[in-house]
């Protein structure tokens, strides 16, 4: 694998959005930067801005109003970009699923590569699924020439 | 020209991005370690730049490559003026052409963030660059000529003897071009400030990337001129760059950001004060 290549799995940059969450889910990811479980040892940092990003972290629930700016974001990342959803909110609509205002999961405006499920996701689980997600992408990148 | 300043001058070319991007990896892994975390890899930031290289991004404006590129070539010249052991103040004059060339294209973008980054930019710049000018004239005046091979051929005293008052300018200066707090107003590293990247938010892919490798090509030149304090041999010269680079990490390890507001009427006119004082110093002697 050329050294371009290999570089865009041990340099992931992170965008993280809160869709319309508790503060749970955010309150879990934000803890990843934390001295106890040090995202950094992955090259992961927190970019806070979609044209640096290359994974999108989205917590709660999608909602007309958030939806356009959830594709807008995704749609300002550069290619190639994964997207995590966290949390039962995120993944599916979680208990409110079901409410007027609410789309469904994050799925439903934007496609997902990871499911992290939980109320709240444990920061553990959510590290797990961006280093599943970067396999996923190590596939894609060994399968392109 | 002779032969030996063409080969010193490639090796700036080459080796001045290398060094510059492991000096960003040492000074990531040692502020992991001073926040009690393991930290990235050191090759970490080449990682990164190859990552942006890959990228797939339309620029925010049609002039942010070419700015880009301009900054990116200042920069390098700067580094190929101070290798072969050229004019001191050239590299000085090349290296601010280059700051302004970043604030251009940050100009040129259409996010607010951007721009008020490049005005930040701006702002740090009529801060920074003529306590960096004061400096320079008293290294130049104490060891007799703007040449880089001449300030490091002073003599057996180390230049810092006569100049001690320039040290807070330099240390200034070196938080501004490193970006780092208290002064890291126009961009930062970290995702906590107010304003997180400032003039870099409009830049992506592989113009980010030209970015980052110019910044690295910066910060050579900046330590490499810190370096002269002690120039007594290639060593020592290491070792005060070394030191300095230390000194900057925990200075940003341990203060928040301040205002521009600070920087403009408190930090910058007290450190260039003393920087001029001792300029005055060394021309009354």
């Amino acid at each position: 694998m050329s050294f371009l290549k290999k570089s865009q799995i041990k340099s992931p940059w992170l965008l993280h959005f809160d869709c319309g969450s508790c503060n749970g889910c955010d309150i879990e990811t934000l803890a990843c930067l934390t001295p106890v479980y040090d995202i950094e040892r992955f090259g992961i940092v927190n970019v806070g801005n979609p044209r640096h990003a290359d994974v999108l972290i989205v917590t709660g629930t999608v909602n007309p109003r958030n939806a356009v700016i959830l594709k807008n974001l995704y749609d300002q990342m550069p290619t190639p970009k994964l997207v995590i959803a966290v949390g039962a909110c995120g993944c599916t609509g979680g208990v409110f699923r079901e409410a007027p205002n609410v789309l469904g999961g994050v799925d439903k405006i934007i496609p997902v590569d990871v499911y992290v499920p939980g109320c709240p996701a444990k920061p553990e689980a959510i590290m797990d699924a961006v280093v599943a997600g970067l396999g996923k992408l190590k596939g894609i990148l060994e399968g392109s020439k | 020209m002779n032969l030996t300043t063409f080969y010193l001058a490639v090796a700036g070319l080459i080796l001045a991005p290398l060094v510059g991007g492991l000096v960003s990896g040492v000074d990531r892994v040692v502020t992991a370690r001073l926040q009690s975390r393991l930290g990235p890899p050191l090759l970490q930031p080449f990682y990164d730049v190859g990552k942006l290289m890959s990228k797939i991004i339309a620029p925010a404006s049609h002039w942010q490559g070419m700015f880009v590129r301009w900054a990116l070539v200042a920069s390098l010249a700067a580094d190929v003026v101070l290798f072969a052991g050229g004019d001191v103040l050239m590299c000085f004059f090349i290296q601010a052409a280059s700051a302004s060339f970043v604030a251009m294209g940050a100009f040129s973008g259409s996010s607010p963030y951007s721009k008020l980054g490049a005005q930040r930019e701006l702002f740090q710049m009529l801060c920074y660059e003529p306590i960096f000018l004061v400096s320079v004239l008293c290294m130049a005046k104490a060891a007799g000529g703007f040449d880089a091979n001449t300030i490091m051929n002073a003599g057996a005293q180390p230049l810092l003897y006569k100049m001690p008052f320039i040290i807070p300018g330099l240390v200034f200066v070196l938080l501004v071009k490193m970006r780092k707090s208290p002064f890291d107003l126009s961009a930062c590293h970290h995702g906590h400030q107010e304003l997180v990247r400032g003039v870099f938010t409009d830049f992506a892919g592989r113009d980010f990337a030209l970015l980052e490798v110019a910044h690295w090509a910066d910060v050579v030149v900046i330590l490499w001129i810190c370096s002269f304090l002690w120039a007594t041999g290639p060593l020592q010269m290491v070792v005060v760059a070394l030191v300095a680079l230390f000194v900057i990490i925990l200075i940003d390890n341990v203060s928040a950001r301040l205002t521009w507001r600070h920087m403009v009427k408190v930090a910058a006119p007290l450190t260039f004060v003393l920087a001029f004082a001792n300029l005055m110093w060394l021309y009354l002697e």
